[in-house]
């Protein structure tokens, strides 16, 4: 009805549009693999902790790097460049806990999960100890969780938590000291 | 050394005890100082507790990357690159079709406002068209002729912007 054939010129105007696109990328190819390279494990972590899903961290991830590579913005240092990857995997994962409310618990550990000591005598102490951490994680909010495993997972300053989160810096002190204290007493260690 | 207070926040021995578990010396390689601290200071318990637990974790989540279905980083890179090729050109082509929408859409709204005015001049053609009818009864015609019409232009109305839809999705 209203469909019509495009034109040459039309044509020549979306495939200039089209490598437009590509050459406002982040970083060039090889850049960005280097970049991939050093963070994407610890991104992967990061998500797949927060969140408590693996698959899901397999997607965040991905969608993470695309939107950090069509970000248009200039970084001073690769801290700040990392900072930024994280904060963006931060949004995306809250985003999809306030859509989906699926993420309210962190699943526990299974007990051949990859990652496991292949030592037979402390597997079992292993996976009791990271069951126990995954019960207490569920019981705190998402920013705390984020908050926790940047502080003490990846040994984030205060500085780089507010950066990713989007908090003042100010504010970090009392609300780490707050979620690792809830995460202490979920723990058993106060009482 | 530092008494326990409940009302503080932060301990000043905080990032050395992070230091020494980061260091892995903590508990058996650290001073004696900072041990007898520690047993009195419900925060760098805290911190012990926390860190070394989340510490773990993180060791054991960086054991799990080799069994995530991630892409590798050129073909991560693959794809985002045809991926921001394929938004561009979805982008550049949208003003087109919310043109060729918005159009089709004034089109209809036209149509639908002539059909009101030329209603009145309409029905009298086919009132008109009754030669028996007396001029002091109702039109028989108009008064049956007029629902089934009606009904047709709303359907009308209404189907018209789905097909649109359609089609216009389509392209």
């Amino acid at each position: 009805m209203f469909s019509r054939e495009l034109t040459v010129s039309e044509l020549e105007r979306l495939e200039a549009v089209a490598t437009a696109a590509v050459d406002a990328l982040q970083m060039d190819e090889e850049t960005f693999r280097a970049f991939y390279d050093r963070t994407a494990r610890q991104v992967w972590a990061y998500l797949a902790r927060i969140t408590g899903d693996r698959t899901l961290a397999d997607d965040l991830l991905q969608e993470s790097y695309y939107r950090f590579l069509r970000a248009d913005r200039a970084f001073a240092s690769e801290s700040h460049r990392r900072n930024y990857l994280f904060r963006i995997a931060t949004n995306l994962a809250h985003d999809r806990h306030r859509r989906a409310k699926i993420s309210t618990s962190v699943p526990l550990p299974e007990e051949n999960a990859p990652g496991a000591l292949a030592d037979g005598t402390d597997l079992a102490a292993d996976t009791e100890r990271r069951t126990d951490l995954a019960r207490a994680m569920a019981t705190l909010r998402p920013r705390e969780r984020q908050m926790l495993w940047l502080a003490y997972a990846q040994g984030s300053s205060h500085e780089e938590i507010a950066e990713t989160l989007g908090l003042r810096k100010a504010s970090i002190k009392i609300l780490l000291f707050r979620a690792r204290r809830r995460l202490a007493s979920a723990l058993g260690v106060r009482s | 050394m530092t008494s326990p207070n409940h009302d503080m926040i932060e301990c000043p021995f905080e990032a050395d005890v992070l230091d020494a578990l980061a260091s892995a010396r903590w508990p058996d390689r650290v001073g004696a100082e900072l041990s007898q601290h520690v047993a009195t200071c419900q925060i760098c318990q805290d911190v012990v507790a926390v860190s070394a637990a989340m510490q773990e974790d993180n060791d054991a989540a960086l054991g799990e990357w080799n069994d995530a279905n991630v892409p590798s980083s050129g073909q991560m890179w693959w794809r985002a690159e045809m991926r921001a090729r394929q938004e561009a050109v979805r982008d550049a082509s949208r003003p087109v079709t919310v043109a060729q929408g918005v159009a089709a859409g004034l089109t209809l709204g036209l149509a639908g406002a002539g059909g009101w005015f030329a209603w009145p001049t309409v029905q009298g053609f086919f009132a008109g068209l009754l030669p028996a009818a007396s001029s002091s009864e109702p039109t028989v015609f108009a008064s049956t002729m007029f629902l089934p019409v009606a009904v047709a232009m709303l359907a009308l109305v209404v189907v018209a912007p789905v097909a649109l839809y359609f089609v216009l999705s389509d392209n």
